[in-house]
C-alpha cells in the first residue's frame, strides 16, 4: 500500500534566528544527535514505511546538504526507478524572490514539472527540518481509512514559537473545526507541518495557487479550503525537535541525554539513518572520563566530558575540560582548554588553556572551521 | 567481462575449529573483530585500498551470515558492474562433478573459470583470518620487478619462534630456495604471512596438475608452493614489516582486539589514507550514563555504558549497567552486562547475557596456579544467570544457572 505514497521534503528553509550555525548550510543540514542531519529523520520515517520515491526540494545554501545525501544510498534510495530525486529551484527564476521560496505552495509551483511525473497516487508533504520519528504507514492508513481530504499531524505538545506554528482545533472524530496560523498565542494542537493528501487534489492546489499569487500553504491554502474540504488530524504524542533558534537548538540536543526521550526518537523498530563514515570506534583514554553523554564514532577521549553530545571525530585532549557542551564533527579540544555550555561547529579548533563559556539560555556558538 | 590485470582470491572457508564456540555458528572471516568489523574486513579493505576491484571469496562452512554480511559489497566499494565481490561456493556441473573444496588448492581450482572471465595476469590469494593494513599494489610491483612466477609475503619473527610457522630461506636476492613448514631447527626468521601473488597462466598449471596428483592434499603450502620450488620456478619473498597477526586461537583473537587499543600496535584504524570499512547496521551513538567510568576502551553505537569498563572492547548495542565491571574483555554485539556483574579476560560472543552479580573470567593474579588461567568465552546468546561463578579458561555453551547472592 505505502508504494502509494510519494515523499515530498520541503528542505529550503534557512533560519536567520539559527546564526552560525546556518551560516554555510540550511536549516534541514544543520547537525543534529551527536551523529545525524535534522533531515535524516524525515528521509527515515518516509523510507521506514516503505516510500521509495521522494523529492528534496531545495532553494539556496544546499552544498551541505548535497554532500550529506549524496545518490541516497544510505537510505537505500539510490534506485533505477524512482529514488532520491533533489529538487533545486530550476527554470523558476524570480528576481523578487531574495534567494528563498516564500512558502510551500511557491516551493511546489517552483517544481510543477516534477509533480506532474509523480507516479504514485498520493503524496506526503514535510518539512526536513523535524526531528521525529513518525510512523508514516500509520498516518497513511489513517488517511486511507478516514477518507479525509487532507490528513494533517499534529501534537497536543506545543513546541514551536506561535509565531512560526500553525494551530488547529480538533472535534471528538480528529476533524479539523479551525485553523490558526501563526496566532500571538498557542491554541489547540500544534501542526508538524506533514500533510498527506491525493496527487490530484495537491496539482489542483498547486494550480490554483499559481493563478492565485499564494505562497503559503498554512495561510493561502488550508484555512480557505478549510470549509469545503475534509481536513482531519492525526494525533502523534511521541517527541519531535523542531529546531528554531540556537537557543532551541541547544535545549532539544540536550533532551538527547534523556533515555525515553532517545528510546522515541531511535525506536529500533524504524531506525534513523544516515551517511556512513566508516569511522572506527571511540577511543577512551586511561584518564578520561565521560558522564551522562551521547558520543559518536571516531573519537578520542583523553579528558573530560559531562552532559555534552559530541559528534563523530571529536578530539578532546588531557586535562581539558567539557561540561553542557555541542561539539560537532571534528572539533580539537586541546590539553586544559575548559568549554561550558558551548555549541562549536565542525572542525572547531579550541587551542590548549582556553576558557568559553556560554550559558543555558546563551549559549556561546562557534563558527564552522574557526580557531579559538 | 573486461580484463582485470589482477583479481584477489580470498578463502573465507575455514572453520576456525580452535576459535571453538566463536565459530560454532559462523565461518572464521565473519567473527566480529576490533569494535565494529569482521575478521573479512581488513583483507576485503586491502584489496579496495589496494586498487583491487575483482575479488572472490570462497566460502564453504557456515556461510550464511558471511554472504549477508558480504552481499552486495557496497561498504567496501565492491558494488561494481564490471568486477566488484563475488561468493563462490563449491558447487557440480554436468555429470555431477564437483566436490567440497578439498582443500585450499582445489578451491582456487574448483573457481578458475571465475578468474578466466577476467583473463587476469595475476592472482592475489588471500585468507580470511588475519589482521593487517598492506598494499598488495607494492607487493605485485615487486613481483613483476622480481619477474617472479609467484611472490609470497614474508615478516621477521623472533628466531624463537620461527618453528611456529612456515619458514622461507631466501637468497641476497630475497629469492626463496627453500620452504620448510614449521621447522625444528629454522634456519631463517621469514615467516610466510599466507599472501601470494601468482602469475595467473604458472598458477593455472600448476592447480591442474595437483588436481591430477591423487596423493596431493590440494593445499598451497603443502603442495603448490613446495613443486613451484621443485621445479626451479622464481618465487620471490616480499617484506613486510607491519603489523599482521593471526587471530587463529581464542588467546590471539583476544591478543590482537587488545593491540586495537593501543596507539603504538602499528595498525591505526583511524587512517584516512587506508580506511578499513564494515558493513554496520544504523546505531544512534552511544551513551555514558551518569555512573560510567570507561578507560582505555574502545566503544561504539547504541551503546550504553552506565558502570566500569576498563582496557575492553564493546561492540555496537552492549549494555553495561551501573555498578558492572568489565575488564580486559571483549563484548560482542548487542550483549548484557547486568548491574552488579563483573567480567574479567571474558570474549562474551553476540546477544549473551551476563546475570546481574555473576562473575565470570578471572585475572591471571588470581590464580593459584597460572597454568589454569586463560580467557574465558562465553558463547553466542548464552545466559549467564544472575550470581553464577564462570571461571577463568572457561568455555560457556550451554546456559548457566544462577547462583546464591552474597
Amino acid at each position: 500500500m505505502t508504494n502509494k505514497l510519494h515523499g515530498i521534503i520541503f528542505a529550503y528553509r534557512s533560519n536567520p534566528q539559527l546564526r552560525e550555525l546556518t551560516q554555510q548550510r540550511n536549516t534541514c543540514s544543520i547537525p543534529y544527535g551527536s551523529r545525524y542531519r535534522i533531515v535524516d529523520f524525515m528521509l527515515s520515517n518516509f523510507v521506514n514505511a516503505g516510500i521509495t520515491d521522494v523529492g528534496l526540494i531545495v532553494h539556496a545554501n544546499y552544498q551541505s546538504l548535497l554532500d550529506h545525501v549524496g545518490s541516497g544510498k544510505d537510505w537505500d534510495l539510490s534506485r533505477k526507478h524512482g529514488g532520491l530525486r533533489i529538487l533545486p529551484p530550476f527554470g523558476y527564476s524570480d528576481k523578487s524572490r531574495n534567494g528563498e521560496y516564500l512558502g510551500r505552495m511557491d516551493a511546489l509551483a517552483g517544481v510543477y514539472s516534477y509533480l506532474e511525473h509523480i507516479r504514485q497516487d498520493y503524496v506526503i508533504l514535510a518539512g526536513g527540518d523535524v526531528a521525529v520519528n513518525l510512523d508514516v504507514k500509520d498516518v497513511f492508513e489513517t488517511h486511507i481509512r478516514t477518507g479525509a481530504d487532507i490528513t494533517a499531524v499534529c501534537t497536543p505538545v506545543p513546541r514551536g514559537d506561535p509565531r512560526d506554528s500553525v494551530y488547529f482545533t480538533v472535534d471528538d472524530d480528529n476533524v479539523i473545526t479551525d485553523i490558526y496560523a501563526h496566532p500571538v498565542n498557542p491554541v489547540g494542537c500544534e501542526s508538524m507541518e506533514v500533510y498527506v493528501m491525493s496527487k490530484s487534489l495537491l496539482m489542483s492546489l498547486v494550480e490554483h495557487s499559481i493563478a492565485h499569487n499564494v505562497s503559503s500553504f498554512s495561510e493561502g491554502v488550508l484555512v480557505n479550503v478549510g470549509k469545503r474540504l475534509k481536513l482531519m488530524s492525526y494525533c502523534f504524542t511521541g517527541y519531535a525537535a523542531r529546531l528554531q533558534s540556537v537557543a532551541g537548538y541547544y535545549a532539544r540536543s540536550m533532551e538527547l541525554l534523556d533515555p525515553a526521550i532517545r528510546s522515541d526518537l531511535f525506536n529500533p523498530m524504524r531506525p534513523v539513518k544516515t551517511k556512513d563514515r566508516s569511522d572506527p570506534s571511540t577511543y577512551y583514554g586511561p584518564m578520561s572520563k565521560s558522564v551522562n553523554s551521547l558520543v559518536a564514532d571516531g573519537c578520542v577521549i583523553e579528558g573530560e566530558v559531562e552532559n555534552s553530545i559530541l559528534f563523530r571525530g571529536v578530539h578532546v585532549e588531557k586535562g581539558a575540560k567539557v561540561q553542557n557542551c555541542i561539539l560537532m564533527q571534528s572539533t580539537v579540544v586541546r590539553q586544559g582548554a575548559v568549554l561550558k555550555y558551548t555549541i562549536t561547529d565542525k572542525n572547531v579548533h579550541v587551542n590548549a588553556g582556553r576558557m568559553l563559556m556560554g550559558h543555558e539560555t546563551y549559549p556561546l556558538a562557534i563558527a564552522k572551521n574557526a580557531t579559538v | 567481462m573486461m580484463k582485470k590485470e589482477c583479481v584477489a582470491m580470498l578463502l573465507a572457508g575455514g572453520q576456525g575449529s580452535r576459535l571453538k564456540a566463536l565459530t560454532a555458528k559462523v565461518a572464521k572471516p565473519a567473527v566480529p573483530f576490533g569494535g565494529k568489523y569482521r575478521i573479512i574486513d581488513f583483507p576485503l579493505s586491502n584489496c579496495v585500498n589496494s586498487g583491487i576491484d575483482t575479488v572472490g571469496v570462497l566460502t564453504q562452512y557456515q556461510p550464511l551470515e558471511l554472504n549477508g554480511y558480504i552481499g552486495n559489497g557496497q561498504p567496501w566499494d565492491l558494488d561494481r558492474s564490471d568486477g566488484g565481490v563475488h561468493i563462490l561456493p563449491p558447487y557440480v556441473t554436468e555429470g555431477e562433478k564437483g566436490t567440497w573444496y578439498k582443500g585450499t588448492a582445489n578451491a582456487i581450482y574448483q573457481n578458475m573459470g571465475f578468474i578466466q572471465l577476467y583473463d587476469p595476469e595475476y592472482v592475489v590469494i588471500l585468507s580470511g583470518d588475519h589482521i593487517y593494513k598492506m598494499d598488495y599494489a607494492l607487493m605485485l610491483e615487486h613481483h613483476k620487478k622480481m619477474d617472479a612466477a609467484c611472490t609470497i609475503s614474508v615478516m621477521e619473527v623472533p628466531m624463537e619462534e620461527a618453528s611456529r610457522f612456515g619458514i622461507m630461506n631466501v637468497d641476497e636476492n630475497d629469492m626463496v630456495y627453500e620452504f620448510e613448514e614449521k621447522p625444528k631447527k629454522p634456519k631463517s626468521n621469514l615467516a610466510s604471512m599466507g599472501i601470494y601473488i601468482f602469475t595467473w597462466q604458472k598458477l593455472r598449471d600448476y592447480l591442474i596438475a595437483d588436481e591430477a596428483d591423487e596423493k596431493s592434499s590440494n593445499d598451497f603450502g603443502k603442495n603448490i608452493i613446495p613443486n613451484m620450488l621443485k621445479n626451479g620456478e622464481r618465487m620471490a619473498a616480499y617484506r613486510f614489516s607491519g603489523y599482521w597477526k593471526d587471530v587463529g586461537t581464542i588467546d590471539s583473537l583476544w591478543d590482537a582486539n587488545m593491540d586495537m587499543l593501543s596507539v603504538h600496535s602499528g595498525i591505526g584504524l583511524s587512517d584516512p589514507e587506508w580506511p578499513i570499512y564494515a558493513r554496520t547496521p544504523t546505531k544512534p551513538p552511544h551513551f555514558t550514563g551518569p555512573n560510567a567510568d570507561i578507560r582505555h576502551s574502545l566503544v561504539t553505537g547504541g551503546c550504553e555504558v552506565d558502570g566500569e569498563v576498563e582496557n575492553s572492547v564493546l561492540f555496537h548495542s552492549v549494555k553495561v549497567e551501573k555498578g558492572a565491571k568489565v575488564h580486559y574483555s571483549i563484548v560482542m554485539p548487542g550483549a548484557v552486562v547486568k548491574e552488579g556483574a563483573q567480567v574479567e579476560y571474558t570474549i562474551v560472543a553476540e546477544n549473551a547475557v551476563i546475570g546481574a552479580g555473576a562473575r565470570v573470567g578471572a585475572a591471571p593474579s588470581e590464580m593459584e596456579d597460572a597454568g589454569d588461567w586463560g580467557i574465558a568465552v562465553v558463547a553466542e546468546g548464552i545466559k549467564v544467570g544472575d550470581h553464577a561463578v564462570v571461571p577463568a579458561k572457561a568455555m560457556v555453551t550451554r546456559n548457566v544457572k544462577g547462583g546464591a547472592a552474597k
